[in-house]
């Protein structure tokens, strides 16, 4: 919200204070300051200029070739105004001129082959207006040279502020002025209201009944006859302007004037509109329309809040008025409405019918009830001043249930307790008193103290702990050298992820960090995901069930910059719904998931090894290390598929005894195609809670006291047969004297046959308790090769 | 059988100099040294010999076995190497074999980080869901129904009981519940914001909250905390200041700013993380005494945090990884 400076100061005094400082203490106090607004720099060399000359440009129809003077030199200027002629006075830019509407800076340029050294302003580019007719043409009284924000009377300064959704009391001047008035130690003053009212009784003349008095507990109104509905003085148009307000009529800016200046928001009716000239609080009933002066039709339900009269809706309370009964230029009659609605009456209308109006927005953040008068008496007073007219005799005011101020106590002890320093009594009080509080007991243990309606966010002594904290100031709070730190037991549930972190590292994978928002189509190939009732854009509507989808798009981006070797690795959670409607944590299922992928080259060509594409038996190899590096004192199986499986091709299954830990394999073609990867892919999938179960407490193993003895064997066998297959039958033809079997050579060709191949296994043996015979691990040996042999079909080599 | 030995060896030896393929060096090791290889032949022939020559010959037989064995050995594990240092001279200068490492996300080394300092100030580290119940994301912190400070956190909804979480602090809620004081931990975590994509904001971020609920926990005590933590991270010079704000679950409440000066620009305040005292409603709403027990909370952007450290502008770079921007790190 824009707070204007000059405004600000005819409630308090500002005038021995720096911006810099009112800026420093209101951010410090909890109304941040966003942004200054300078008007003076603003508009820095935009001028009064003098148009010595125009003529036509000889290359264009509508651009004319001035010369301007800013009292010093002559420009030459190109303009493209209609309205542009010799001996006017304009607003010129000139170069180095930062144009307000679309921050562009002014510098020499040629148009159409002809130099230009500035600008001629409209007063949309400016700023000021909507207006882009033409450019401004001021009169004759204006100074040539002259600054256009001093010309104007804008050398006003606006401040940005910030305002949390508690302070609803600092949405208005005199709420930021109560603030500075306690920040700076001064005092505030109100406004006078002094008016003559005319001798005819306002209650005799209309009436105002609240039919639902939960939704309004006040309503307020006063009644002025014969006004002139005109263009607002300049004066108060300026006002509006500098808080970034667009005038309407001198009616319509006054009722903002006075919600920017106390926070009560007003409208004004066309009395003589009101049908029976009564109004009437009450809800719409169900399937109502209504069209608001916004010339918008709205569809009402029955917990809508409305202002009627005595036959029809006149306005949505709180939010807007109607088409039905607005001021326009030809109204004479005036009702002011001001009155206090039910924050969260207004907000679920607001929230429904989708209007959020500065009255909305002030009405759900809890108005003050006891200004309604204050604030409808101020209105008619500055309308008779500017619109003329008579303010008739008397206020309606009906409040069947007044509301009554808090009284809360705050004890000194609770202070130090909360904020850890302590703060003398008198700079408490003191506090208190500034902020309008009325402190009604005092004693040596606590305040008992009564809070105005204007600050609806203090109810407790926690609220007013903050209070004085924040007055106080936080830049006094005491620096502390030491902390307590408690003794109970220290948990931390992320340490597994970031073991697999640093195993990737290890593995030379690079960690990637995916939006988890999928569209449709992509999430529902993908499982069973879960659709967003909200989303941004068509792009992101599921959170995704899976993270294949990023990983997949991921390598697509990569290759698209001819990344084209990729180990990649995601941890992160995972969404499926399970059943149709979602109304408990069990009706769907999140997992933290943890996906890795490799594609491309595992090594580029170099000098002492050729390249080597990444393939199903890398992508095994890293599972298995990740999997037994993560769980290292548990057996890992492997099991297969040839087949497709999810979206695999073919690949495998890594299990603990009958417990899955994992899937991985070579994608399906077509998943890659759909996000454009055209090269294989190889990823394995498992969770973290998966390995987590699985993790054990690590012991020590004692190390081997005897020698190893190592045998090689070789077999021609049928391309049939798997390696797994001769290990199982080596196995079933050995004693436990046999620890590891381990192939180190595969090969085929022509001499060993079609359909053969050669498979060559270092078995190795050895027993904890004693060193073995050569003759008995000679014995293991040809009783393992005679199985193979005999089981297999397979011929040993070298024999 | 002395010249059936020297046939052998003469036949080993120029046999083993033109091995220039691996299958040659199998078959020459299956032809001498296997089971039924010349050289076990040789033994068999032994047994012929009379009393007297087997020693004699078994001694040679044997040293010609080891010696045929290293040789054998020799030039297969010259040939295993490629051959390599034999065949060129030393060059010093050629590239290294290089061994590549991997790298976590940069956000996670920010958080790995953040993680550390506050471990050694000894708190716990906990996980929570993200998609949450509208009950712990906002009821339980103290964010009524129809109030505007919901308005505050744009969400993405599952339905009206169900929402991708907005912040990490449902976990606060869900630890007071099930867990008695003293509890200090952080909770690191993904959340989520109905924002429009651009340069400044994502649909997600990472955040990570903080919690310390005990007898005398106090706001001085959360400010020199979080004092502490920006100079750890930030550095012993860091320019830092508190200011008043609101969040509905905290009470007095405060966001820290730090002045951000980078080389040639001008300087500004950042904001780089919220924080406060637990409100006594939440204490209360999650079962805690709140006379007895007070609590700080507080909860900073990772994307921040590591944006300003690595002067990154753009925060979508996070989310595309590009593999050129994940090996910076």
């Amino acid at each position: 919200m824009l707070i204007s400076l000059k405004w600000l100061n005819d409630y308090i005094d500002l005038s021995d204070v720096s911006i810099e400082k009112i800026e420093e203490k209101l951010t410090a106090s909890g109304l941040e300051v966003e942004e200054i607004i300078d008007y003076k720099s603003k508009y820095n060399n935009i001028v009064v200029g003098f148009v010595e000359s125009s003529e036509k440009h000889p290359d264009s129809d509508h651009l004319s070739i001035c010369s301007v003077s800013d009292g010093n030199s002559i420009y030459n200027v190109i303009c493209g105004a209609p309205n542009v002629a010799k001996g006017q006075k304009v607003a010129f830019a000139k170069v180095g001129a930062i144009i307000p509407n679309g921050n562009l800076e002014i510098k020499k340029a040629k148009i159409r082959g002809v130099n230009s050294e500035g600008m001629l302003c409209s007063e949309s580019e400016l700023g000021l207006s909507e207006n882009h007719s033409g450019i401004i043409v001021f009169d004759e009284s204006a100074e040539i040279g002259k600054n256009i924000a001093s010309h104007l009377q804008l050398d006003d300064v606006s401040f940005e502020i910030s305002i949390t959704p508690n302070r609803a009391d600092a949405l208005s001047h005199i709420g930021v002025a109560r603030d500075l008035a306690a920040l700076f130690n001064k005092n505030i003053k109100l406004p006078e209201i002094n008016f003559q009212p005319i001798a005819k009784n306002i209650a005799e003349f209309a009436k105002v009944i609240i039919e639902n008095s939960s939704d309004c507990p006040r309503y307020s109104a006063i009644i002025m006859e014969d006004v002139k509905v005109q263009e607002s003085p300049k004066w108060l148009q300026d006002r509006l302007k500098t808080i970034g307000l667009r005038s309407i009529n001198n009616i319509v800016d006054v009722t903002n004037y006075v919600m920017y200046e106390i926070g009560q928001p007003l409208h004004a009716f066309d009395l003589d509109n009101l049908s029976g000239k009564t109004i009437i609080v009450k809800n719409a009933s169900e399937n109502e329309t209504f069209i608001t002066l916004d010339s918008k039709l709205h569809k009402l339900n029955s917990n809508n809040l409305m202002i009627c009269d005595a036959e029809k809706p006149v306005a949505i309370a709180g939010i807007m008025g109607g088409e039905n009964s607005e001021v326009t230029p030809n109204t004479k009659n005036i009702l002011i409405e001001s009155a206090f609605f039910n924050q969260s009456s207004i907000r679920k209308t607001s929230k429904q019918l989708g209007i959020s109006t500065d009255a909305s927005y002030r009405f759900e953040r809890k108005t003050n009830p006891d200004i309604t008068i204050w604030a409808a008496k101020r209105a008619a007073q500055l309308i008779q001043q500017i619109a003329g007219g008579n303010i008739l005799d008397g206020i309606l005011d009906i409040y069947p249930n007044p509301i009554e101020e808090k009284i809360v106590e705050i004890r000194f002890t609770r202070i130090y307790k909360i904020l850890g320093y302590s703060i003398e009594k008198n700079i408490i009080k003191d506090i208190f008193l500034k902020l309008g509080f009325e402190i009604l007991t005092e004693n040596n243990d606590f305040l008992k103290i009564r809070i105005p309606l204007s600050r609806p966010d203090i109810e407790r002594e926690i609220d007013l702990i903050e209070e004085v904290a924040r007055i106080y100031g936080f830049e006094n709070i005491p620096e502390i050298t030491r902390i307590n730190v408690t003794l109970n037991k220290k948990i931390d549930q992320t340490s597994i992820r970031e073991k697999i972190r640093d195993t990737f590292v290890g593995l030379d994978f690079n960690e990637i960090i995916t939006n988890s928002l999928l569209n449709k189509e992509t999430a529902e190939k993908f499982g069973n995901p879960i659709n967003l009732l909200n989303p941004q854009s068509s792009e992101m509507t599921h959170p995704r069930p899976t993270l294949f989808a990023g990983m997949l798009q991921t390598i697509s981006r990569n290759l698209k910059v001819k990344e084209n070797n990729l180990k990649l690795y995601e941890i992160g959670h995972i969404f499926n719904q399970i059943n149709p409607e979602i109304v408990d944590f069990s009706d769907f299922q999140e997992i933290d998931s943890l996906l890795f992928a490799i594609t491309g080259f595992s090594s580029d060509e170099e000098w002492f090894h050729s390249k080597e594409k990444f393939d199903i038996y890398s992508l095994k190899g890293i599972a298995e290390s990740l999997v037994q590096n993560i769980i290292p004192n548990k057996k890992i199986r492997f099991e297969y598929f040839t087949g497709a499986n999810s979206y695999f091709e073919y690949g495998f299954v890594i299990k603990i005894e009958q417990k899955e830990i994992g899937k991985g394999g070579k994608i399906k073609s077509d998943i890659c195609n759909f996000f454009d990867v055209k090269q294989d892919v190889f990823a394995f999938e498992t969770s973290i809670n998966n390995l987590e179960l699985e993790t054990e407490e690590q012991k020590f193993k004692p190390l081997l006291k005897f020698p190893k003895i190592q045998k090689d064997m070789a077999f021609i066998i049928d391309k049939s047969v798997t390696s797994e297959e001769v290990e199982k039958v080596i196995k079933k033809g050995s004693s436990n004297l046999l620890k590891n079997i381990k192939l180190f050579d595969i090969f085929e060709s022509e001499a060993i046959g079609k359909n053969k191949k050669s498979l060559a296994f270092q078995l190795e043996y050895y027993n904890e308790q004693r060193t073995l015979t050569d003759e008995e691990v000679d014995k293991e040996f040809w009783q393992a090769i005679e199985k193979v042999k005999t089981e297999l079909k397979a011929e040993l080599r070298g024999n | 059988m002395l010249d059936k030995i020297e046939q052998i060896v003469k036949n080993f030896n120029s046999e083993i100099e033109n091995a220039t393929q691996k299958d040659i060096f199998e078959e020459i090791r299956n032809k001498y040294f296997s089971r039924k290889g010349l050289i076990a032949e040789l033994f068999e022939d032994l047994k012929q010999l009379s009393k007297d020559e087997k020693p004699k010959y078994g001694q040679l037989l044997n040293q010609t076995k080891n010696e045929l064995n290293a040789i054998f050995e020799k030039y297969l594990e010259n040939y295993s190497s490629k051959n390599l240092e034999s065949s060129f001279n030393l060059d010093l200068t050629l590239p290294s074999k290089k061994k590549n490492l991997g790298t976590k996300h940069i956000l996670n080394q920010t958080l790995l980080e953040i993680k550390d300092i506050f471990k050694g100030l000894g708190f716990s580290i906990y996980d929570g869901p993200e998609l949450e119940s509208d009950y712990y994301n906002f009821e339980a912190l103290n964010f009524p129904k129809d109030h505007p400070a919901r308005d505050m956190q744009d969400t993405f909804f599952v339905n009206k009981n169900f929402l991708l979480r907005t912040h990490t602090s449902p976990v606060q809620a869900r630890l007071m519940q099930s867990t008695k004081p003293p509890i200090r931990a952080i909770i690191p975590g993904k959340v989520y914001r109905n924002e429009a994509i651009s340069a400044k904001s994502y649909c997600l971020f990472h955040q990570v909250e903080g919690l310390f609920i005990d007898k005398d926990v106090t706001f001085a005590e959360l400010t020199g905390t979080l004092i502490y933590f920006a100079k750890q991270y930030f550095g012993e010079n860091v320019k830092y200041r508190f200011r008043p704000s609101f969040f509905p679950f905290t009470e007095p409440s405060s966001e820290v700013d730090i002045w951000w000066q980078p080389k040639g620009k001008t300087g500004r305040w950042l904001e780089i993380l919220g924080c406060g005292m637990v409100d006594p409603n939440v204490l209360e709403f999650n079962g805690i005494d709140s006379e007895e027990y007070t609590g700080y909370a507080f909860g900073l952007g990772i994307e921040r945090m590591t944006m300003l450290k690595y002067g990154i502008d753009d925060i979508r770079i996070f989310f595309d990884n590009d593999k050129r921007f994940l090996k910076q790190f």
